[in-house]
């Protein structure tokens, strides 16, 4: 029994405002998400993945310090190696605002690309969580009876998959390019490097948006918390296999996947073809090995199919909303 | 000086397809604890949905604690309390952290919401239950703990929708009695929902009985059980004919029903003139059955309709 009153007590202190009602909906279905041993394992290797490329950019940066470690370990391994090393940096040192830029905005187009995947499969096993079980357990009608509408209710959850995006790829994106320009040689490398981090967070951004709303449509489709997730991969893994087989039959058939349509956003704003040409126009001996890229894959690069993307995405958005709206209601 | 009108509603309608759940329902109730009796499929639950917008209206106005239902939605539900007939938790949550989300969610500060979670689950009687996953927990638990989500943030007026189902006896009981007790001794306004007239007769003052979408009877309970028609069933071994004859000198109409009892619609407030003519006649009554209440009487109205429409 109780050592305390139990009797009911009237409570007078003052409430608090929508935004935080909302974002107590988004911290919970983190929370809830960081519950999955296996979601807890693919934020810890996206930000391994983080700290690898803040050591990238600090054995990058390096390249710019005469005698520094990276030239001793080239001279180490190979006398020839040392003097190609040398060179380069002797021009990275008299170019810093160009060799930092185009190389920054290269690695981080690529190291965006290459962490999205674990991303998107981290969002796959936090779909049931989203909307999944609300419908499945009726929770819908105790957050309807709350102080809040659908649509709190649905930009909470949103912020949920936000925030588990922001935790698994945007967060390790920025935090490696701020860890990598800490331990750069020079402080003007954070001014040269803007580039890159402007690209990241417009495409971050964008992307999160993107596959946030997207994994929210899924995630409506059903109540069976078993199902949705095999929607989301198999939408992933199918668009996958029909981009590249579709891009020599059907071209217009590659955007059925959202992987694809986001592959060719980040083209466009990352623009990587205008860094390799400058790249190849400007850096010695690394712009010669440049040159050996094939003409095709440089004309892929610099004129991404970017009104067909954003048809595509566009689409995909919009049936996402569309079953939202249907499917998301108290009863 | 009368008290602010808690709930109106003007020609309140719901309909779902073809059918009418609400049909112009007309209301002004006062606070207290009002007990929404009807059978299933009554309307009793879309009203309550709809009074909480979690249905729109189709046609007609209503106003709960004096907001525009409609218009001010979040407003309203802040001062809202609401516990659905059927199970709505949060699965993978434990019954305090519940309470406590759900605290959060009407407006709580964190500190303030868990403070208030323990209290109204001590208030509702759950003990250490309170850490445990609620997916594992008996029905008799859950229905504490959606009591408890549903005042944890202190309302005005709390909608209960079949908060005894699935419960056993004594289950029922305490949860009456603690129903009982949010209006009596703390002044939150009860608005219980049941279909059970037992439910609704021992703990509310006010009694709107609904049937197939409409009102049949909005009044107090003490003035509900002291209306009736007039009417007694008398039971008596013989001299059938000679009662008859002798309530019909009375000007009373009086017929023999096929079980042997005589049906007396005597008009009066009480038996005594009944009794009289007993008396006159030396007859002595095996049985005098008075009429059913107005309480009664329309519930067993309200379920004839039901049945009818079904």
């Amino acid at each position: 029994m109780p050592l305390h009153d139990i009797s009911y007590q009237h409570w007078d202190g003052s409430h608090l405002g929508i935004w935080r009602r909302r974002l107590v909906i988004a911290r919970a279905g983190v929370a809830a998400c960081l519950q999955i041993r296996g979601m807890r394992h693919m934020v810890v290797m996206c930000w391994f993945a983080a700290l690898l490329m803040a050591t990238l950019l600090f054995l990058v940066g390096q390249l710019l310090v005469a005698d520094s470690v990276v030239v001793l370990w080239a001279g180490n391994l190979n006398p020839q190696l040392q003097t190609f090393v040398r060179l380069l940096t002797t021009w990275l040192e008299q170019h810093p605002e160009i060799s930092v830029r185009t190389t920054q905005n290269i690695l981080f187009h690529y190291f965006g690309i290459y962490l999205l995947p674990i991303s998107i499969f981290a969002l796959g096993t936090a779909i049931p969580l989203l909307v999944t079980r609300d419908l499945a357990s009726n929770a819908i009608i105790i957050y309807s009876s709350k102080a809040l509408n659908r649509g709190d209710y649905l930009l909470g959850k949103f912020s949920t998959a936000f925030g588990l995006l922001s935790l698994t790829w945007l967060g390790p994106v920025c935090a490696a390019w701020f860890a990598g320009n800490l331990v750069a040689p020079d402080w003007r490398f954070f001014w040269h490097s803007r580039a890159a981090l402007g690209h990241t967070l417009v495409f971050g951004l964008a992307t999160l948006v993107v596959l946030s709303l997207l994994a929210l449509g899924v995630s409506s489709l059903s109540s069976k918390e078993k199902s949705t997730p095999v929607f989301w991969y198999l939408w992933w893994i199918l668009g996958g296999v029909v981009a590249p087989i579709a891009a020599h039959t059907q071209p217009w058939l590659r955007h059925v996947s959202f992987n694809y349509n986001l592959d060719q956003l980040a083209l466009a704003i990352f623009r990587p073809a205008e860094d390799i040409r400058i790249a190849q126009e400007n850096i010695p001996l690394l712009g010669d090995m440049l040159k050996n890229i094939p003409a095709e894959t440089l004309a892929a690069l610099s004129a991404p199919p970017l009104i067909g993307a954003s048809i595509g995405l566009g689409l995909m958005l919009l049936l996402a909303v569309t079953i939202v709206n249907r499917k998301v209601k108290p009863e | 000086m009368l008290p602010p009108l808690i709930i109106e509603t003007k020609d309140l309608s719901k309909v779902y397809g073809e059918q009418r759940a609400l049909d112009g329902v007309n209301l002004q109730v006062a606070p207290g604890a009002i007990g929404l009796l009807g059978p299933n499929g009554a309307g009793k639950s879309t009203f309550m949905k709809c009074l909480l917008q979690l249905h729109p209206i189709t046609s007609g106005s209503a106003r709960l604690l004096g907001r525009e239902v409609g218009r001010e939605g979040r407003e309203i539900r802040k001062r809202v309390g609401y516990t659905p007939e059927q199970d709505c938790h949060i699965p993978g949550m434990v019954g305090c952290e519940y309470a406590t989300y759900c605290a959060q969610l009407s407006g709580l500060p964190f500190q303030a919401a868990r403070q208030r979670a323990h209290e109204m689950l001590d208030f509702v009687g759950m003990g250490q239950e309170r850490y445990r996953k609620i997916d594992t927990y008996s029905t008799g638990m859950k229905q504490r703990l959606k009591l408890a989500q549903a005042i944890v943030h202190d309302p005005e007026i709390v909608f209960l929708d079949e908060p005894t189902n699935g419960l056993d006896p004594r289950g029922q009981a305490q949860i009456l009695e603690l129903i009982q007790s949010l209006w009596r001794k703390y002044g939150i306004t009860v608005v219980l929902s049941s279909h059970l007239l037992q439910d609704v007769d021992s703990i509310c003052d006010q009694i709107i009985i609904i049937a197939r979408g409409k009102v049949l009877v909005h009044d107090t309970l003490e003035n509900l059980k002291a209306r009736r028609r007039g009417a007694a069933e008398v039971v008596v071994a013989e001299r059938h004919q000679e009662l008859q004859a002798a309530c019909g000198k009375e000007g009373w109409a009086c017929e023999l029903l096929p079980n042997g009892h005589l049906k007396v619609e005597h008009k009066c407030d009480s038996l005594n003139p009944l009794l009289k003519v007993l008396d006159r006649l030396k007859l002595a009554p095996l049985e005098i059955m008075p009429s059913p209440n107005a309480l009664e009487e329309t519930f067993v109205q309200a379920l004839e309709l039901s049945h009818a429409a079904a």
